[in-house]
């Protein structure tokens, strides 16, 4: 999943959760594709912000995944040896595999290794 | 510098914004058992600044409360007395830190989003508390940057410079950490001991005299938010474990992985909400 600006979002983009208002109104719900036309309207009702499936854009200052990933080894740099962090570690490892390439790819990336 | 004068320092401090007025009165109020949460939300809703602060702050996502609340006095119901006596001592310091370190900003709002996620998990009795406590857990680093300004800057220039925590630097150079100093701050607001403790004691949570649990949560909270690697909470890097304060909390492998990733959703939340305060400010 991704948060991006309204004006980011293309037409075929899932939403990944409900579209809302600044005010908290829904006006589109989870699951929809987005068209054009639905774009336009969401932007007409002061949307800002939507939540998109998968990774589909790289926003300005944004780290790849690779990066992301070495950059989390370093904050861990002076813990290496707490078994609990350790593994903390890992599943943060984990959580940025899924949300850019999904569930699937690290089951894949699990059986390869 | 020992520690007493910096107990000194801290007990005359000028350029901290002092308690508003209106805490000791709302003190003398709570005092008075007869007092209702509208009662007290009317004398504070008179202060508009104050009050549209206040809303600002129990609506963002770290409090996580699924419908608006639009008046004080809801606020004093939802989130307890406690709660709302803090936000309103800590506003302007909150401001103050929003305009010089934006990174200690996320870093504290991002704690206390994750101490409010683990303190449901456990079905603490008031989980807005220890978000609070998370809230103002760095509450010391605030007072030495602008109290010891010059003091703070050789902590952190030293601290980059060898590559080691803060904390160490602290204790180095000026003999005390920030939490201590924190804890002798909130001490002086005449904050409760459920938050005085945390503050005070979150890298050392098994040392508190009490509300041990509450400590744990903000120390493991602490680590967890950098562990992710958002805000910025001084030095860059994930410091060490209490493995006493984990057998107090600890959570599963798949518990770790649903806060995780409840964390990261709530967080980009927040990223709308102090986008938000930048923009206005």
């Amino acid at each position: 999943m991704q948060r991006i600006p309204i004006k980011l979002a293309k037409a075929g983009m899932v939403l990944a959760k409900d579209a809302v208002t600044p005010e908290g109104q829904v006006l589109c719900g989870a699951g929809t594709s987005l068209s054009e036309e639905l774009i336009a309207r969401l932007k007409r009702q002061g949307v800002l912000v939507i939540s998109v499936q998968g990774h589909p854009v790289r926003l300005p200052g944004e780290m790849v995944l690779s990066e992301k990933l070495k950059e989390l080894d370093r904050r861990f740099s002076k813990v290496k040896d707490d078994p609990v962090l350790r593994a903390l570690k890992h599943l943060i490892g984990e959580h940025l595999v899924i949300e850019e390439k999904g569930e699937e790819f690290l089951e894949k990336l699990k059986k390869g290794s | 510098m020992d520690k007493a004068e910096i107990k000194k320092r801290l007990n005359d401090i000028q350029s901290l914004p002092t308690l508003p007025p209106i805490v000791s009165k709302l003190n003398e109020m709570v005092a008075d058992e007869e007092i209702t949460a509208v009662k007290l939300g009317k004398v504070i809703e008179k202060d508009q600044v104050l009050t549209s602060k206040l809303l600002k702050m129990v609506n963002s996502s770290f409090f996580g409360f699924p419908q608006r609340i639009s008046t004080v006095s809801n606020a004093i119901v939802l989130l307890g007395f406690n709660v709302i006596k803090t936000l309103i001592v800590t506003s302007s310091i909150f401001e103050v830190m929003q305009a010089s370190d934006v990174g200690l900003f996320e870093h504290s709002l991002g704690c206390a989003t994750a101490c409010g996620i683990i303190a449901k998990r456990r079905d603490i009795k008031n989980p807005e508390e220890v978000s609070t406590a998370g809230l103002i857990h760095d509450l010391g680093k605030i007072v030495l940057r602008s109290e010891l300004p010059d003091e703070y800057e050789a902590i952190v220039a030293k601290a980059k410079e060898k590559g080691l925590y803060m904390r160490d630097m602290e204790k180095a150079t000026i003999g005390v950490g920030h939490g201590e100093i924190g804890g002798i701050l909130a001490r002086q607001w005449n904050l409760p001991e459920r938050l005085v403790f945390p503050i005070e004691y979150h890298h050392k949570p098994e040392q508190a005299p009490d509300f041990k649990e509450i400590a744990a949560i903000v120390h493991f909270s602490d680590i967890l938010i950098r562990a992710v690697g958002f805000g910025n909470g001084g030095d860059p890097w994930v410091p060490p474990l209490d493995h006493g304060a984990w057998e107090r909390i600890k959570l599963t492998k798949s518990q770790m992985k649903e806060v995780i990733a409840e964390l990261d959703e709530k967080l980009l939340e927040l990223q709308d909400f102090t986008l938000d305060i930048k923009v206005e400010g």
